[in-house]
């Protein structure tokens, strides 16, 4: 070390010494806490992203289907404290983890990793109210099967980010985790409340 | 000697050759159909003429117009929510509904499961859904919503008349 970290006789610099206790601790601190919460990100099982309606089918059924609606969860809206119940794709959550009880689900994805994340990064004040899943429904203004018929498509803030909005003030905070764990977000189509599980559809 | 070599040759070409042919095969063959080919992806527009459904109404409107500014303000998200349509394309509608009106915002169903469950939708959302206590007789008419409900055996949407809603 140079004469920067170094305290007049050889001894350590108090600067030099704080900066290393803070490089150690501030990551134990923060895995101590995780670790406490019991949580990890698993990634376990993903299905792979479909893209188009026929791969979507091929994948994961057909829209209505029992598989669609297999798996549900709860999650608290930060904005006005309303819990939603949604159901989704069987494939897509609900395997026994530290955190969430088996419920005869396929993989991690939705209700440990995802959600997991956005608790653990304490990105919760930015789950509003509006919170929905598996929907037999068409697409709005359409005669064509909406993702949300298949389970594989949840709408999060979607009183603030409605459709026809073509930026995002709540669900940018969270959108990354979303896509680092396969699922496409609807603001490219100006859909900011829409995350889905499949592309090119 | 020469014999032996054009064999083993012959036989490596060959099952290069066919190796080749298979991997080509592989690729370019269709994705297996592990739930059957799609329905869709257009959800089809059945009236269920001549059927007794189930409709869950969203409210009654003396014109056209009032109902689609009506449904205007009552959005679903990105779902399709309630269709605008004529009362009298439903037999026994006025009489059971009470309210004065020749349009209204409707989704109709075969079973009580799908009525429930948008009606359980629309109330989520904080809109007016009012399952009609009795089936009411298609006459057709316009789209009203009907098929996007789940068949009972759990393989996709209901598409067709179920006993209840066979007169």
């Amino acid at each position: 070390m140079g004469k920067a970290t170094r305290a007049g006789g050889g001894g350590w610099h108090p600067l030099a010494l704080a900066a290393a206790a803070f490089a150690i601790g501030v990551p134990l601190v923060v895995a101590f806490h995780w670790g406490q919460q019991g949580w990890r990100d698993r990634h376990e099982n993903y299905p792979s992203r479909p893209q188009g309606y026929t791969q979507i089918v091929n994948r994961f059924g057909q829209p209505c289907s029992a598989n669609a609606r297999a798996i549900s969860m709860s999650w608290r809206a930060a904005d006005n404290g309303t819990t939603y119940r949604f159901p989704f794709h069987i494939k897509l959550g609900g395997r026994s983890t530290e955190m969430v009880s088996d419920k005869g689900g396929r993989s991690t994805n939705l209700d440990n990793d995802v959600y997991g994340h956005i608790q653990q990064q304490h990105l919760q004040e930015h789950v509003d109210h509006g919170i929905y899943g598996y929907a037999c429904r068409a697409k709005r203004d359409g005669g064509e099967w909406s993702t949300h018929a298949f389970g594989i498509a949840i709408d999060v803030s979607s009183a603030e980010e409605y459709m026809g909005k073509c930026s995002s003030t709540v669900n940018r905070h969270h959108a990354s985790i979303w896509q680092n764990h396969g699922w496409y977000w609807g603001l490219a189509f100006c859909d900011p409340m829409h995350f889905q599980f499949a592309t090119g559809y | 000697m020469k014999r032996t070599i054009a064999i083993v040759a012959g036989l490596a070409a060959g099952v290069l050759t066919s190796l080749g042919i298979m991997a080509v095969a592989a690729r370019t063959a269709p994705e297996p159909m592990p739930f059957g080919p799609p329905v869709g992806p257009a959800v089809g527009s059945d009236t269920g003429a001549g059927e007794l459904l189930l409709v869950v109404v969203g409210g009654v409107y003396p014109s056209r117009s009032d109902a689609e500014v009506a449904n205007a303000a009552m959005p679903f998200g990105d779902l399709q929510g309630y269709y605008v349509v004529p009362v009298a394309q439903f037999q026994g509608f006025r009489q059971l509904t009470g309210e004065p009106g020749d349009f209204a915002l409707v989704s109709v169903f075969r079973t009580d499961e799908g009525a429930q469950e948008f009606a359980e939708l629309a109330a989520s959302f904080g809109h007016p859904a009012t399952i009609l206590p009795e089936r009411v007789r298609s006459l057709g008419g316009l789209y009203a919503g009907l098929g996007q409900e789940p068949n009972d055996d759990g393989s996709g949407p209901l598409t067709g008349p179920v006993a209840d809603s066979l007169p």
